[in-house]
């Protein structure tokens, strides 16, 4: 059956979006075809406005409205210890915890040769600057515990330790293989309080 | 562990069969391609996930269609039922443990314990090492999740360091060299548990096959496995002297583009009476080595695993001598449950048969009980 293009064309869109297949994509589209025209239009204008008003914190690459991330602009954080970590919903899953106090610096992913991901595709050159210009005195790796993510941490670890900074990496409270961004608050909580040196 | 029935949809040949089991031997009794195979294929992928003779999911699907379903119901202590969905459209499966969804392999293999034997166990004595390492890792996953987790971990870093050795034989970017040390260090660190596991794991499986086949051939040789492993003249493997082999080889793993030293080039020997069985042994030798193997596994995960396994006997029978045939046919009694296939009943008088066994025939993807 050919379907009307402008829906056709809002099923293919909506069906790049990461977990929505073609069926859901389907539903998606009649309902926001069948619903209020007050609801597309917030809809609309909200991911407009994620688009155009937020940016990458010029710092530590979280999430920000700002220049600097409200973390990073916080007085009350302990700005000695960077917690490193692969996106930014890392970062949101952690504070989440509250147990931790420290800024953040987000990579953006994982080494990973197969994608073509090297440290040049990550921010860690973004990182060692850091250690540059701010006085860092710990680095926790954050990073999910698979096979890619303790790779990484393995590498980091390999670059930062020699520049004397102290390296610990989240205790294994987390399940192997799991993504950080699914762990509960709790999970979370006990492994960045209970992290290990490298 | 009793399977109790299973319900197939679009499962290759059968459309829409739902089969009730013995808690005994059942009998799968049907010409070539009718479908009775794809039984015991079913019951593997409740156990396992996957299927143990075709390659891709996408291939077991009926044809025309664009899904298929197996639906078990287990009975242990409690009542379980195991459901796998799969679509062809996303190329997905879904496992389901009575109606919660299960995402990870490692959470379901080893649950119902599942031992199969096939014709194509002949690869296991007379094929290549890589025949006799997947023999060994489907062993040791059903009885360790960590193990399977570990394995999981060791290959997909051997294909990552893989893709990056290629990478550097071509581009010989130097400035990859420090990543290239955190691949070596994560294999090292995998491949160590690897092989360590491997280790115990032969050490305890050995006494399983030498049991099997006193007990079950009733033969009076010696049967041995020996694991063959990096490092074998020296001292104790760790994770900073498998480095240390691993630095010794870099250039011409570069030069290669490949992984030279790890786990994933392991032998394991099979001998009988200190003789190597695949370069000395008799066909009958090897045959008889292929069926205690298995026995050897359902012994073994029975133990580990604390629950008795499903065993799975695929045309075995039309495979080996009567006399062979028949000290198998004995063995299975009382042993569990047991699925075996056959073309004909009629020609298999030697087979100890009691009320509680179940012959079901299969024609065309349609079940009828005898
Ligand atoms: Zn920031």
């Amino acid at each position: 059956m050919q379907l009307a293009e402008p829906l056709q064309a809002a099923i293919e869109e909506l069906s790049k979006l990461p977990g929505i297949g073609k069926k859901t994509a389907q539903r998606l589209a009649l309902f926001l075809l069948k619903g209020e025209n007050e609801n597309v239009a917030n809809l609309l204008k909200a991911l407009h406005e994620l688009k155009t008003k937020l940016r990458l914190c010029a710092r530590c690459f979280n999430i920000s409205e700002e220049e600097l991330c409200p973390i990073c602009q916080s007085a009350k954080r302990d700005d000695s210890v960077i917690c490193v970590v692969e996106e930014a919903s890392d970062v949101i899953a952690i504070e989440k915890s509250n147990e931790y106090y420290g800024i953040y610096h987000v990579i953006g992913g994982v080494l990973s040769p197969l994608s073509g991901i090297g440290p040049d595709t990550l921010k860690i050159k973004e990182l060692l600057k850091r250690f540059e210009s701010e006085n860092i005195k710990e680095i926790i790796l954050a990073l999910n515990p698979d096979t890619e993510g303790e790779t990484t941490a393995l590498y980091l670890a390999k670059l930062i330790k020699p520049l004397g900074i102290k390296v610990t990496r989240i205790a294994r409270g987390l399940p192997i293989g799991g993504d950080l961004e699914f762990a509960d608050e709790a999970t979370i909580g006990r492994a960045v309080s209970g992290r290990i040196e490298l | 562990m009793i399977l109790s029935s299973i319900h197939l949809k679009n499962f290759r040949r059968h459309r829409d069969s739902y089969i009730t089991f013995s808690d005994e031997l059942n009998y799968i009794v049907g010409g070539n391609g009718q479908g009775k195979t794809s039984i015991l294929d079913s019951i593997y992928y409740l156990c396992t996930t996957k299927s143990y003779n075709s390659k891709t999911d996408g291939e077991v699907v009926s044809f025309n269609q664009n899904d298929f379903e197996i639906t078990g119901s287990f009975k242990d202590l409690t009542q379980e039922e195991i459901r796998i969905y799969y679509s062809l459209e996303e190329n997905k499966k879904h496992y389901f443990q009575n109606s919660k969804q299960i995402f990870r392999s490692a959470d379901v293999i080893g649950k119902h314990p599942v031992v199969i034997l096939t014709p194509n166990d002949h690869a296991i004595s007379q094929g290549s090492p890589a025949d006799r390492r997947r023999f060994v890792d489907s062993v040791i996953s059903q009885a360790s999740s960590l193990y399977l987790k570990n394995l999981l971990d060791y290959n997909k870093t051997l294909r990552q360091r893989a893709s990056l050795l290629s990478q550097l034989k071509e581009a010989k970017n130097k400035n990859s060299l420090e990543q290239l040390d955190a691949w070596s260090e994560k294999l090292a660190a995998a491949g160590v548990d690897i092989i360590n596991h491997r280790k115990r794991f032969i050490n305890e499986f050995n006494p399983y096959v030498t049991n099997a086949y006193k007990k079950i051939m009733k033969e009076e040789e010696n049967p041995e496995i020996i694991y063959q492993t990096i490092n074998n003249a020296r001292t104790e493997l760790n994770a900073n002297s498998f480095l240390g082999l691993l630095e010794e080889c870099r250039e011409e793993e570069i030069k290669r583009g490949s992984n030279l030293v790890g786990p994933h080039r392991d032998e394991f020997v099979f001998e009988i009476n200190n003789i190597n069985l695949k370069t000395f042994g008799s066909q009958g030798q090897q045959k008889t080595f292929q069926v205690v193997l298995r026995f050897a596994q359902f012994f073994y995960l029975k133990e580990k695993c604390g629950k008795t396994p499903i065993f799975l006997l695929d045309d075995v029978f039309g495979e080996l001598d009567a006399f062979r045939s028949g000290k198998i046919s004995s063995s299975l009694k009382n042993l569990g449950q047991a699925f075996i296939t056959l073309t004909d009943m009629a020609n298999f008088s030697f087979l100890e048969r009691s009320r509680c066994d179940k012959v079901i025939h299969i024609n065309k993807g349609c079940v009828s009980y005898a």
